[in-house]
């Protein structure tokens, strides 16, 4: 697992990509029509067996710069581009406060479309 | 990516050769059924073989499991509606619309079933919709009012402007004797005591 690594004067400090991806997750389920982050056969066999498994995607340019893929569902009866772009500019504020790093891209894949009450 | 690729053809070629020249060497009557037969005891006898044997499947099972998900999964990839923003791309999968389609049914009591196809092309997005109906249906009028619903909500949730193409294919209008017979069935299956009968004279 690669992660971020920078240094202070009492050490390194190193953010793990997945540490990324929970930030990411959290800031995108704060919109609203907003279902959660997409899921794969591979990621609920893993939360079967009692490991979290994100499929955000985290990339870390030699610059420092942060790329990220979010797969989406979007709660049924919102305008999908709409809730993408506030997901986008949620995922960049918070990131660029958790982390001061700045964020090259962030895509949004639209997995699905869900009712309120499907799982 | 293209390694793994390379890879799985590679691997379902040498399966499919050795598949086929065991198959000439079969009919050449080059080997004998004795052979094999022996061959697959030998595979049995000890427990090393066993195991061996065991895991050589559940290997070619995750291969099989995930090259096929690798090709499903390219496949959903490349269906897809996607635009651009100053944060990055966002990208809709048409599996998503079509998912979203295919709810209208509990809108309309006249509709038995649905089941959309999405395409994205260079003219706009092409809704391609099967329905199953029932027969009070008017057909223009419900046809319509499926158009225009499809399409009202299809650019609502996309918040787009691009043209929405919807053709609609009637493939099947079940008749209310048919529905009615189909009732009583599922009735009478329901009220079915197993064996109910059984012992009685």
């Amino acid at each position: 697992m690669t992660r971020d690594e920078s240094r202070t004067e009492l050490g390194a400090v190193k953010i793990y990509k997945s540490a990324i991806a929970s930030v990411v997750d959290i800031a995108a389920n704060e919109i609203a029509g907003v279902k959660g982050v997409g899921t794969t056969f591979f990621s609920r066999l893993m939360l079967f067996f009692g490991k979290e498994h994100t499929e955000i995607k985290v990339t870390i340019d030699p610059r420092f710069e942060i790329s990220i893929d979010v797969p989406l569902v979007i709660k049924y009866g919102y305008n999908v581009p709409e809730v993408c772009i506030r997901v986008q500019e949620n995922i960049r504020v918070a990131l660029e406060k958790t982390t001061n790093l700045s964020v090259k891209t962030i895509d949004v894949h639209v997995q699905g479309i869900a009712k309120e009450a499907d799982k | 990516m293209r390694i793994f690729n390379v890879l799985g053809i590679l691997f379902y070629a040498g399966i499919l050769i050795l598949i086929g020249i065991g198959m000439i060497v079969f009919a050449f009557n080059l080997l004998h059924p004795q052979d094999i037969f022996s061959f697959l005891e030998y595979l049995q006898s000890t427990m090393s073989t066993r195991a061996i044997l065991g895991l050589s499947g559940l290997l070619l099972i995750l291969i099989s499991y995930s090259f096929a998900q690798l090709i499903l999964g390219r496949m959903e990839r490349e269906k897809t509606i996607a635009f651009k923003n100053p944060s990055g791309v966002v990208t809709i999968s048409l599996s998503a619309i079509e998912g979203l389609i295919q709810q209208f049914v509990n809108f309309m009591p006249e509709l038995k079933e649905l089941r959309p196809d999405v395409i994205a092309s260079k003219k706009g997005i092409i809704v391609n919709v099967k329905v199953s109906l029932r027969m009070e249906a008017n057909l223009p009028e419900l046809t319509a009012r499926l158009q225009e619903l499809i399409k009202t909500k299809v650019q609502e949730v996309l918040g787009t402007e691009e043209q929405i193409i919807i053709r609609i294919h009637i493939s099947k209008i079940i008749s209310q004797e048919e529905r009615d017979r189909r009732k009583k069935e599922s009735i009478k299956e329901e009220h079915t005591i197993p064996y109910g009968g059984f012992g009685r004279v």
